[in-house]
């Protein structure tokens, strides 16, 4: 089966109908979808600040990893489920869109970065376990982390700006330009009717 | 607030705005989500503290001393983008039910941070059931903040509606 094909079987199904006519249930999902995404960039930024050494440097990072990393998978499995709910509904529409691309491609590298963290400096955390900051690789990985997840979080709310109907159906307004109203004496051009 | 929100929408900042909403407004959504992740993740930690699930290598008033300013300093953020938030789309925003209650629930956890950091000074033991609360209290706040985008789920309680 190819993709094309894949994504519109993928939207066909019950499942993908039960979320679209449910008036709830994706503003719901969209609201899960944030506290779940709130609680990874939450978490994972307080371990990058540690490794960056700008926080918590007093802490045994080891025990800071082991007692935060928990809540941080539990909050992307959360993450993950809801945003695969949102997608199934307009899979076709999402799986062109540039910033769901880019933002899939952001999550790869994210988890690259830590993938990176664990195989050299997670195997001998010991040696640094105590210093205020990690080696230089993981004060480079920390950095790299929290700007990773930055641009995650904005290109998923580009998603919903360039996907929805809502986006399509308010232009801006033809004619109102804030250089002619900065220029001109008269007064302000009237907003558009929402 | 109906006429208050036109009003506001006629004014040169909302103009500006609207003008440029294809990137002013994600951009100031994403940075007040930024902020709510700071806010979310630093609440937790303090909430796992009170309740003995997480960091108990240090005591309640590291655990304080260490994440209480982070809220506080993303409350400022999430003021400042809100502001701008309210400013750009503004009856949007105002003419909906899910905002006040929003602000309603703002109100109430900061009522309880308040009140902890006062217990905290006084080394009173704070009240564990209060901080699964104010995780619960936060989740709603974030359910409602997204909301204001669906206000017509509420049907007739939206004000949306009736306009």
């Amino acid at each position: 089966m190819n993709i094309e094909a894949f994504l519109k079987a993928l939207q066909a199904t019950a499942l993908a109908e039960k979320i679209r006519e449910a008036l709830f249930v994706f503003p719901m999902l969209e609201a899960t979808h944030v506290i779940g995404l709130a609680l990874v960039f939450g978490t994972i930024a307080i371990i990058d600040l540690r490794l960056i050494g700008l926080a918590s440097s007093q802490r045994s990072f080891k025990r800071m990893y082991s007692d935060i990393l928990k809540w941080t998978w539990g909050a992307f499995a959360l993450t993950a489920v809801t945003g695969a709910l949102m997608f199934i509904t307009n899979a076709t529409v999402y799986y062109h869109n540039f910033y769901f691309r880019t933002k899939m491609l952001l999550l790869v590298l994210a988890g690259i970065n830590m993938g990176v963290f664990e195989l050299t400096l997670g195997r001998k955390v010991d040696s640094w376990d105590k210093s205020p900051s990690a080696p230089a690789l993981g004060r480079a990985v920390g950095v790299l982390s929290i700007c990773l997840w930055i641009t995650v979080i904005f290109m998923g709310r580009m998603i919903g700006f360039t996907t929805t109907r809502a986006a399509v159906a308010a232009p801006p307004p033809a004619g109102v330009n804030f250089d002619d109203f900065l220029n001109t004496p008269g007064p302000p051009p009237a907003p558009p009717k929402k | 607030m109906n006429r208050f929100a036109e009003w506001l929408s006629t004014t040169p900042p909302s103009v500006y705005i609207q003008n440029h909403n294809a990137w002013f407004i994600p951009l100031v959504q994403s940075i007040h989500i930024v902020g709510i992740a700071v806010v979310l993740g630093s609440v937790l930690m303090i909430n796992l503290r009170i309740l003995g699930w997480a960091g108990m290598d240090q005591t309640l008033r590291q655990t304080s001393t260490r994440f209480a300013p982070w809220v506080t300093s993303s409350l400022y953020l999430l003021l400042a983008t809100g502001i701008l938030m309210v400013i750009g789309e503004p009856v949007r925003e105002l003419v909906t039910i899910s905002f006040w209650l929003k602000m309603f629930l703002v109100a109430v956890s900061t009522v309880i941070a308040v009140n902890f950091q006062r217990k905290l000074r006084a080394d009173r033991q704070p009240i564990k059931w209060l901080a699964l609360a104010t995780f619960v209290i936060w989740a709603c706040i974030i359910i409602l903040g997204r909301l204001i985008a669906y206000d017509h789920v509420w049907g007739s309680w939206s004000p949306a509606t009736k306009a």
